[in-house]
């Protein structure tokens, strides 16, 4: 599991359909002190606009946030990208948000998410890519492991759709490939 | 998305920008312009050495870069809760004056603006209204003007929004009483009554000068600022608190907030930010 070069000051997560269940699963057993800003870019059903910060709020041990645009990230916060925008990390640790076009026919995009964080942090970025049913976010994951960031592919045969995963994997050998469960165990494991 | 390693690069082009045109970006937040030239870039096949030059020797492909930098992306009740929260709780504050002045900063192609007549016309105070909307992008007011939208056959999705925000009012609200939906088109058009009543006005919000000389009762800038920096953001509320009356009402997007300092200069009320004459020295 992680050893101690495993210092991240920001994870990044993507994933769309049926990522709820397991983010909710995540952010329900993950340490209470988990200290790293956690970033989630997920897509949202066209109608189903609000609700889902009440709904991850529910069980998740950490504070879950939708942040507003220039917000700074800080420590034990989860930040989910609002519905109808693009968000960004800015240079200066801050969030920035955008309402221009959708990105492979989403806002927010995840590839814009991830991309953004791994200019920003490099090799200090963990990024997570979940079940998914299409391909944005695997260019991004991608961008992430150009930088020499870590980063975790869920399980395709774990994902209720795989198309999200599986496309990342076309792209390039992530570090891990992980069940939501290994996901939790493997966060829970970094050193605070 | 590309590499950023020649950040440095459209900073220059910026101040290339700024030095042959009548136009400043420098003060755009970096992701988003980045990301707007590096398609402009990829569109017309230049690199930044070609896009600089053209830039200087061509006054059409400078404005043609501007309606590319500008991103007009708004719909009609865009986020109906703040719609049906000015509809109940803001303007029928406004029903005692003899005038209402509104102004509409970054309009883009005029959703909002017809969105917020039709509220105003619920009231039945669209008459003394009078109605300013300005937009850096000469092409979104040409088409805010016209009030033509192509809907992308998601009509269900404004006929939703529009249903939200009217849904407890005291009247029954038809949407065909302001708007002629063509489907075989893809087409939403405004009907001329509200067409009649705005006056769309090239305006550049990073500019000081201010196109007109009255203050305000509402503005809203909606999902304008966050294209900016925040030294930018700071300077434009500072012109808005301004030119608003006092207790006048500023309108931002959801998920724009007011930093430390203008904090003390506006009250929050739900989602939107009134003038206050006080100034709270525990900040």
């Amino acid at each position: 599991m992680p050893n101690n070069n495993h210092y991240f000051k920001a994870i990044v997560m993507g994933g769309s359909a049926g990522s709820f269940s397991v983010i909710s699963n995540i952010l329900s057993k993950i340490r209470p002190d988990f200290k790293p800003p956690i970033i989630l870019s997920l897509h949202r059903l066209k109608h189903v606009r609000s609700g889902l910060v009440e709904g991850l709020s529910l069980k998740s041990k950490i504070k879950v946030i939708e942040p507003n645009d220039k917000e700074k990230l800080s420590y034990n916060n989860v930040y989910l990208a609002p519905s109808n925008y693009h968000l960004f990390i800015e240079i200066d640790g801050s969030i920035s948000l955008s309402t221009e076009e959708s990105y492979n026919h989403s806002r927010p995009s995840i590839d814009y998410t991830l991309s953004s964080a791994a200019y920003v942090y490099r090799d200090k970025i963990l990024g997570i890519l979940l079940t998914g049913a299409n391909k944005d976010g695997a260019k991004g994951l991608k961008d992430i492991h150009d930088k020499r960031g870590f980063t975790i592919i869920q399980d395709p045969s774990t994902c209720d759709i795989d198309t999200m995963p599986k496309e990342a994997l076309k792209l390039f050998k992530p570090n891990k490939v992980f069940s939501p469960d290994q996901i939790v165990e493997f966060l829970n494991s970094l050193p605070q | 998305m590309q590499e950023r390693e020649g950040s440095k690069t459209y900073k220059e082009y910026l101040k290339v920008l700024k030095e042959c045109s009548p136009y400043n970006f420098c003060e755009y937040s970096n992701n988003s312009i980045d990301r707007r030239i590096t398609k402009i870039m990829r569109d017309n096949r230049l690199n930044m050495d070609e896009l600089i030059y053209k830039t200087r020797k061509d006054q059409s492909f400078v404005e043609y870069v501007v309606e590319s930098i500008t991103v007009n992306t708004t719909e009609l009740f865009r986020d109906p809760l703040i719609w049906e929260y000015l509809l109940k709780e803001v303007v029928p504050k406004l029903k005692g004056h003899p005038q209402i002045n509104i102004w509409h900063a970054g309009c883009s192609t005029g959703q909002e603006v017809y969105s917020f007549m039709i509220l105003l016309d619920q009231l039945n105070m669209l008459e003394k209204s009078k109605i300013y909307a300005t937009d850096i992008s000469q092409k979104a007011l040409n088409c805010a003007a016209k009030g033509e939208y192509v809907y992308n056959f998601n009509y269900e999705k404004y006929l939703t929004n529009f249903e939200e925000v009217f849904k407890n009012h005291t009247t029954n609200v038809n949407f065909n009483d302001y708007f002629k939906v063509d489907k075989a088109k893809d087409l939403i058009s405004v009907k001329a009554k509200l067409k009649e009543k705005t006056n769309f006005i090239k305006h550049d919000l990073v500019k000081e000068e201010m196109p007109f000389y009255n203050k305000f009762d509402i503005i809203f800038c909606r999902n304008v600022l966050i294209y900016f920096n925040e030294s930018l953001q700071s300077r434009i509320v500072q012109r808005f608190h301004d030119n608003l009356f006092n207790k006048g009402v500023m309108v931002l997007g959801t998920h724009e907030g007011l930093n430390g300092f203008f904090r003390t200069k506006f009250a929050r009320n739900n989602y939107v930010y009134s003038k206050t004459d006080t100034f709270h020295f525990k900040y």
